[in-house]
């Protein structure tokens, strides 16, 4: 853990970089992680991790360099040895074009409001045992997988040129399990997520599967022709769509190099369907709340589009010095996208009654981005994805692909519904450093277009 | 390269104790050094000047047929470590319905090293920037709205034993280098060219290997000169044609759709949670016709200069050269130790003889999974990109990824690429921007129809491929040469 130790030594090396007239930015990140994987009905792996890194920003007028050091800190030497590193790189380094933003913490930030005990210290052994009750309840033919990731994070960053501390404590977990039905290829799958243990319930689960298994049990699947649809995207899928539309449109960077889907217009210009509000919220408790972005910029509510208008565009550090503009606290991104809920019914079967063929498409598998410019993304369904005639469901249907621009998507929303949901957006390739993003459980969007099928699931 | 004699007593010691505490198997790694250092020049910023050093212990332990996995980035928790690893495997072991096994395999000792000859890490930071600086200085015009130069160095020094008894030394090392720059065309769409460093598979991977112009900094005035043609290009028309892949394209069409299907893990069920399963089943080895005869497909092959070539896999396995598609019938998969053990088990046959000595894990805190290490098609018959075009009626070549989005099972893609070239009767025609295409897997690689020779075959770099949960990052290789396929959909319906 970060204790007033490691804390201490932190400190008196800024300290010390503040007397060499030293410009730096010093933070730690400290991740105590576990991560169950299930494949064929067994723990296929049950790893844990401890591992503390410090990063290191040096600015040297127009110049800087980092150094990133993952390893144990028994003293100040290794934090002055990684110093030394970093500003040997920035002395040599290529000056900027432009005055850079050196990281500062704006205001001192010690939170832990999600951290949870139980989770913390959460045996693994639960786990398994969850996993082993929903095989035993659902059905213990069906082929499960699946992976549940928990742990504990913790940021502590200091900057030269203040004596304010960020200080951030708290817990995750995302747990996924995806039922595969050995002989029809077809897949069910759940998703839970939040900062508590509490918020993961076995139930969940096997009432969802028990509810969806008779459509796959009991029907064929459906090959969906090429065409315009009327598509149910769930909040998997909604999250998707929202954060890529947020990455290619909003990004200060993607907008003053013209890149961005949004480059022809300007702020005041309507340019989504007039019942889309969205924006980065770092008090929204179904998202995972952090005070201050990696540069130590104070994060707050950002609209970025508001019932349908552009609002205003996010800025990292490094783009906003080089454009002039001030950093907008998203120099990791967008960690708390949210999207405002609309007035729809709890049920999307309720939403589409007398809609005629309407598919639904819980989540999106693969997005990705054929053009930036024109906001075009395309991506695939899987999982749980249905034929619905009048609001009723057919049938399962076939892996069909989606690819379609961001501004019809999300200009012909013709339902919202009005329960929030949170999506876990995290990603485990590096640090552990938990997103979320909050989102209406469903929309409606008339005239998707689908534009290839696959003849099996 | 030297590790002592006491980490080599902790760590066998550690190994001997789990397994009288009744451990199957264990293995330990022990990186020593791993370092890495990304430079990017973007319109000729420095806005990346960044190293990263991360050293530390990984263990794994089979125990009940289940594996257990813990790592600290502090060695003096080693104790501890091997301990939380077999207390992992212990709770792992309550849930197991299909037990895993290694097998037992002699004592191997080896030691592996990329061939280097100049360590970037032992350079100063001046020479690389001045070299980068260069590149970028030739790319920069009027006209040119964005320039990118970049390089990833990474460096591994790793100590692996295991309680077979392995001892096995390995350092890697990679050097990555990429550019790529940007107009707006004629609609006010920002159009980009870019390439990477590649190899023809010979030679050496250390800095040297990105300072031989014909790999990579040779080729700034080419990609302007096509960028420039692009932003007066018409687009792509939706309709079926053929399309010919060059290298730049043509390795991630088989590092998607021929690499990732035909992982082990995959195609047992391992992955579905992620990244997704697989179209192929255990019975399709030796029977499916993945493409036309055409279509020869190797892991490994012996290439000597590549990011998937590293000595001996996480398993304590010599990596293997040996074919995955021959003559267009799926043969073989990517394989490690517990996985062809399952497969054969599950099949009731022998399908794999021997492990593919595929098992990999990026970092000391991640557990071994099956990755590609180089995955290749083999050179064909069918002459140079002059020849293949000649016997083309109606088609185009495409090159370089702008977007790749694949099914979960791998049955199904769509590519977008940077760049197209329109070939009518027999003739390259005129530049097309924004080229998209897509397939079924099975259908597009039975359509192959012409396979370049030696001469258009060159060994592309992965920096980055993404799998398994927790996440990681590898480094592969894909030697391919150009390849044609017929009447294949491209361009979007308007």
């Amino acid at each position: 853990m970060i204790d007033e130790r490691l804390r201490g030594i932190l400190r008196r090396v800024r300290n010390e970089a503040e007397t060499r007239g030293i410009t730096a930015s010093f933070g730690l990140h400290h991740e105590i992680s576990h991560l169950m994987r299930i494949g064929n009905n067994s723990v296929s792996l049950n790893t844990s991790e401890q591992l503390t890194r410090l990063d290191i920003e040096v600015t040297n007028g127009r110049r800087k360099g980092s150094h990133t050091h993952l390893g144990s800190i028994e003293d100040d030497n290794i934090v002055l040895d990684a110093l030394d590193i970093a500003v040997n790189k920035a002395k040599v380094s290529k000056p900027l074009n432009y005055d850079p933003i050196p990281g500062l913490v704006e205001e001192t930030v010690e939170e832990s409001d999600q951290y949870d005990t139980a989770l913390a210290e959460l045996d693994p052994a639960f786990k398994a045992g969850a996993y082993g009750r929903i095989f035993e309840e659902v059905g213990p033919d069906y082929n499960y997988s699946g992976s549940w990731s928990s742990g504990v994070m913790e940021k502590f960053t200091i900057t030269t040129g203040t004596n304010n501390e960020f200080y951030h404590k708290s817990t995750d977990q995302q747990f996924t399990i995806v039922l595969k039905d050995s002989v029809n290829k077809w897949e069910l799958s759940d998703v839970q997520t939040g900062w508590k243990l509490n918020q993961f319930s076995a139930d969940v689960t096997i009432d969802k599967f028990r509810k969806l298994l008779p459509v796959y049990t009991e029907n064929e699947g459906f090959k969906v022709e090429s065409g315009d649809y009327t598509v149910i995207f769930g909040a998997e899928a909604v999250a998707d769509i929202v954060r890529m539309a947020l990455w290619t449109g909003f990004s200060g960077r993607g907008w003053e190099e013209k890149r961005a889907w949004t480059a022809g217009a300007v702020i005041g210009d309507k340019i989504l369907g007039e019942n889309i509000t969205i924006l980065d919220d770092p008090e929204n408790p179904l998202t995972f709340m952090f005070g201050a972005d990696a540069a130590g910029v104070r994060r707050r509510e950002f609209i970025v589009v508001e019932d349908g208008v552009f609002r205003n565009l996010m800025y990292d550090a490094s783009t906003a010095g080089k454009y002039g503009k001030r950093p907008t606290g998203h120099d990791i991104g967008s960690p708390g996208v949210c999207m405002k809920c609309g007035n729809g019914a709890e049920n999307p079967l309720e939403a589409v009654d007398g809609k005629g063929r309407v598919l639904f498409i819980p989540a999106l598998h693969y997005v990705n981005i054929p053009s930036m410019t024109k906001g075009i993304f395309t991506g695939s369904s899987r999982f749980n994805a249905l034929l619905i005639e009048d609001g009723k469901i057919v049938s399962p249907i076939f892996s069909s692909r989606v690819t379609d621009s961001f501004e019809n998507v999300l200009g012909n929303i013709s339902v919202i519904s009005g329960v929030p949901e949170s999506v876990n957006g995290s990603n485990t390739y590096g640090r552990r450093s938990p997103r979320a993003s909050a989102v209406p459980s469903y929309i409606v969007v008339e005239k998707v277009k689908i534009t290839d099928s696959a003849d099996s699931f | 390269m030297e590790f002592s004699d006491d980490l080599r007593k902790i760590l066998s010691g550690n190994i001997d104790r789990l397994v009288r505490a009744g451990a199957e198997y264990v293995d330990a790694r022990y990186f020593a050094d791993d370092s890495s250092e990304y430079l990017v020049l973007y319109d000729g910023d420095l806005e990346a000047n960044d190293t990263g050093f991360q050293s530390g212990l990984g263990v794994r332990v089979l125990f009940g047929g289940a594996w257990g996995f813990a790592a600290s980035s502090d060695m003096s928790n080693a104790v501890e470590c091997f301990d939380m690893a077999l207390q992992n495997a212990r709770t792992a072991a309550k849930l197991v319905k299909v037990p895993l096994s290694m097998g037992r395999i002699d004592r191997i000792v080896g030691k592996y090293s990329s061939p280097v000859e100049v360590d970037p890490f032992e350079m100063p930071l001046e020479d690389k920037l001045d070299f980068l600086i260069g590149i970028d200085k030739t790319l920069a015009e009027d006209w040119i709205l964005r320039r990118m130069v970049f390089a990833n160095l990474q460096r591994k020094r790793i100590l692996f034993m295991n309680s077979d008894g392995s001892d096995i030394e390995k350092e890697f090392l990679n050097v990555f280098g990429s550019m790529a720059v940007m107009a707006m065309d004629s609609d006010g769409e920002m159009q980009r060219r870019s390439m990477s460093l590649f190899s023809t598979g010979d030679g050496t991977r250390g800095w040297e290997m990105i300072l031989q112009p014909e790999l990579y900094s040779g080729h700034s005035d080419r990609i302007k000169s096509e960028l420039s043609g692009l932003l007066s290009a018409d687009t792509l028309e939706y309709g079926k044609r053929s399309v010919i892949l060059l290298p730049g394209q043509g390795h991630l069409q088989v590092h998607e759709t021929i690499g990732h299907p035909l992982e082990l893990d995959r195609i047992l069920g391992y992955e579905l949670s992620y990244a997704g399963g697989s179209f192929v089943g255990l019975d399709d080895f030796g029977k499916l016709q993945y493409g036309t005869d055409k279509l020869n497909v190797s892991a490994y092959g012996e290439i000597a200069n590549s990011p998937g070539t590293f000595g001996y896999d996480d398993d304590g396995m010599p990596e293997r050269d040996y074919m995955l598609i021959e003559n267009g019938i799926l043969v073989d998969a990517i394989t490690s130790r517990a996985m062809i053990k399952e497969a054969n088990e599950k099949a009731g046959r022998s399908v794999f003889a021997e492990s593919g000595g595929s098992a990999r894990a990026t970092a000391f805190y991640r557990s071994p999974i099956d990755r590609m290490t180089n995955v290749n098609i083999l050179p064909g018959d069918d002459g140079n990109l002059d020849d293949i075009i000649a016997t083309t009626e109606d088609g185009i070549i495409v090159d370089n990824p702008v977007s790749w989005s694949i099914g979960s099972n791998r049955e199904h893609f769509h590519f977008g690429c940077e760049i197209a070239w329109e070939i009518r009767k027999g003739k390259k025609t005129r530049i097309l921007r924004n080229p998209t295409y897509q397939g079924h897997t099975l259908e597009f690689y039975n359509s192959l129809s012409a396979v370049g020779n030696r001469s258009t075959w060159r060994v592309e770099q992965v920096a980055n491929c993404g799998k398994g949960e927790p996440n990681q990052i590898m480094q592969i290789g894909h030697g391919v040469p150009i390849i044609r396929f017929d009447s294949v959909i491209s361009g979007e319906r308007s």
